[in-house]
């Protein structure tokens, strides 16, 4: 399609909006605390659509929608564990690393797990570069689907959409920090859960109601309606370590879980969980049940796919424009896309920027760097971060989702374990949190790539294993965890006390 | 019913119940301090 001078309004308006975001922001930030958890100062509200914004990715829209057009119900439980994600992060990572944050002035997750192992370089420098691989992953992901939009809307080259897309998140983010990243958020997010709950059953509507829906999915494979496969991808055992994947994965993910250190106070974490969920949960469901009508609408001859290979991402954008031939109303939902794939996409580039800036060079290369200069380095970064992604992303993958679950499934294998043992599990130690983490992240790497690739190795068929890839590589941090942590020197009885580990969340 | 089979609204249903119940009773007994 081609865009008309509306259209081409309405998106430059959001742009110019979330432009207008990051010079306000960039007022004020004084020092690398304010950039990058914006100076604790976060309220209620700006928190809980900051940690909706984060997750709601291009696999929420695009990803999510395209999966259900592709498989059907059996993929629902991505629609109640990916909003529970934040009630895991808040629950039982933020509450603990909030009040040690506090006293201990942590910026980045990398400074808990620093002081908590006693390993000021060798861990915090690990778990910084596997955070920036798995974020790396993640954001090519995220430029994928702002140049589907863009491609889309504007019937523009794939290059042309990606330099659009990263100027403008660029900028915002690398002037404003975490405070324009959060209020940026705020605003992506209304946009988000406004205009799905306006447009989605629009949608589901015009491709004949709910249950239509389902009696046509029905009618094309009864397994379409059932809540898991018979075996294999979607059977019962995968559909749990898949629910274990997005729930904790991306709890553990480094740019969803460092927004926890930037609350104003811990008693947001009271409600925050269910407000968080409900919301996003309703979203979410909507998202599928428009891919579920989309199949119904190829089904039915509404309208033919592109030939290309990631043509289930498309559904959602081929079903908007056939149930509202309104141009303008295009133009709105391509910006309620762009909102939910730039509220993340910024996240991860600040994140990115941090544990080079903060973890690498201020804590690691040069402890007696000035602030002046790690700050100036986070932006720099923030901006090499989104000029290499893009170039990574010229090249997208298959199928959207399946890079994201890539990036999640290393995310799990190499924080979940050296984060919920550190918090958890006072016999914990440094050699047994290096051991998890390095092992967690080559093993997922390994995993994922012969999964994707669907080749066979050390006797297994990658293609068609039980479990979701990510499984394997977890279960193989535990062990390194619990084994190495047994064979190895207990951490110093102060420094667990500092760090509050024990098995309890709060000390009420 | 919504032309699903029982199966898929009861395992869906109840794993909804539970999370929900669950992030509530948190919500409640949470007192929280810094």
């Amino acid at each position: 399609m081609e865009a008309d001078i509306i259209t081409i309004g309405v998106v430059a308006l959001y742009f110019l909006g979330m432009l207008a975001i990051g010079a306000w922001a960039s007022k004020k930030i004084k020092n690398t605390e304010d950039y990058l958890v914006a100076g604790r100062q976060l309220g209620f509200w700006v928190f809980v659509l900051l940690m909706i914004g984060t997750v709601a990715s291009g696999m929420s829209l695009l990803g999510v929608s395209g999966l259900g057009f592709k498989a059907g119900w059996p993929t629902i439980w991505e629609q109640i564990f990916v909003p529970l994600s934040i009630g895991f992060c808040i629950i039982f990572f933020g509450v603990k690393l909030h009040n040690v944050a506090r006293t201990a002035g942590y910026i980045t997750v990398q400074d808990y797990l620093a002081h908590r192992y006693e390993s000021p370089t060798a861990l915090r420098s690990l778990a910084a570069v596997a955070g920036i691989i798995v974020s790396l992953i993640y954001l090519v992901g995220q430029y994928s689907a702002i140049a589907i939009v863009l491609m889309w809307l504007f019937g523009i080259p794939l290059w042309l959409a990606l330099v659009i897309a990263t100027v403008i998140t660029t900028v915002y983010t690398a002037i404003g920090g975490l405070y324009a990243v959060a209020w940026a958020s705020l605003i992506q997010s209304i946009i988000l859960i406004g205009g799905v709950l306006i447009m989605a059953p629009i949608i589901i509507f015009y491709a004949g109601g709910f249950a239509h829906v389902n009696d046509v999915m029905a009618g094309i494979n009864p397994n379409l309606v059932m809540p898991w496969m018979p075996s294999g991808a979607f059977g019962i055992p995968y559909v749990v370590s898949f629910a274990v994947l997005l729930m904790v994965g991306l709890a553990c993910a480094p740019h969803v879980i460092n927004n926890v250190l930037a609350i104003k106070d811990v008693k947001y974490f009271k409600w925050a969980p269910i407000v968080a969920f409900i919301t996003y949960a309703i979203v979410m469901f909507l998202l599928k049940f428009t891919g579920f009508a989309g199949a119904v609408m190829v089904k039915e001859g509404t309208f033919v796919l592109p030939k290309v290979a990631n043509a289930g991402d498309f559904v959602i954008l081929y079903g908007i424009q056939s149930s509202l031939p309104i141009l303008a109303l295009w133009a709105v939902f391509a910006v309620i896309v762009l909102a939910a794939v730039m509220s993340t996409t910024d996240r991860l580039m600040l994140t990115i920027g941090g544990m080079c800036s903060w973890d690498l060079y201020k804590k690691v290369l040069r402890p007696d760097a000035p602030d002046k200069t790690v700050l100036l380095l986070s932006k720099i970064v923030v901006v090499l971060s989104a000029i290499g992604t893009m170039i990574l992303a010229i090249n997208p993958p298959e199928m959207l989702a399946i890079l994201i679950w890539m990036g999640i499934g290393v995310m799990l294998s190499t924080f979940a374990v050296p984060l919920l043992a550190g918090l958890y599990w006072r016999g914990a130690t440094r050699e047994g949190a290096l051991a998890a983490m390095a092992l967690g992240l080559v093993s997922s790497l390994t995993f994922g790539m012969l999964n994707y690739i669907k080749l066979a190795a050390f006797g297994v068929d990658f293609g068609k294993i039980p479990l979701h890839f990510s499984a394997y590589s977890f279960i193989l941090a535990i062990l390194a965890m619990i084994i190495v942590s047994l064979l190895t020197k207990k951490t110093a009885d102060k420094v667990l006390d500092e760090t509050q580990t024990g098995w309890y969340i709060s000390k009420q | 019913m919504f032309g699903l089979p029982d199966i898929t609204i009861i395992a869906v249903g109840f794993v909804l119940v539970v999370v929900i119940a669950a992030l509530l009773y948190w919500g409640i007994s949470f007192r929280g301090h810094d």
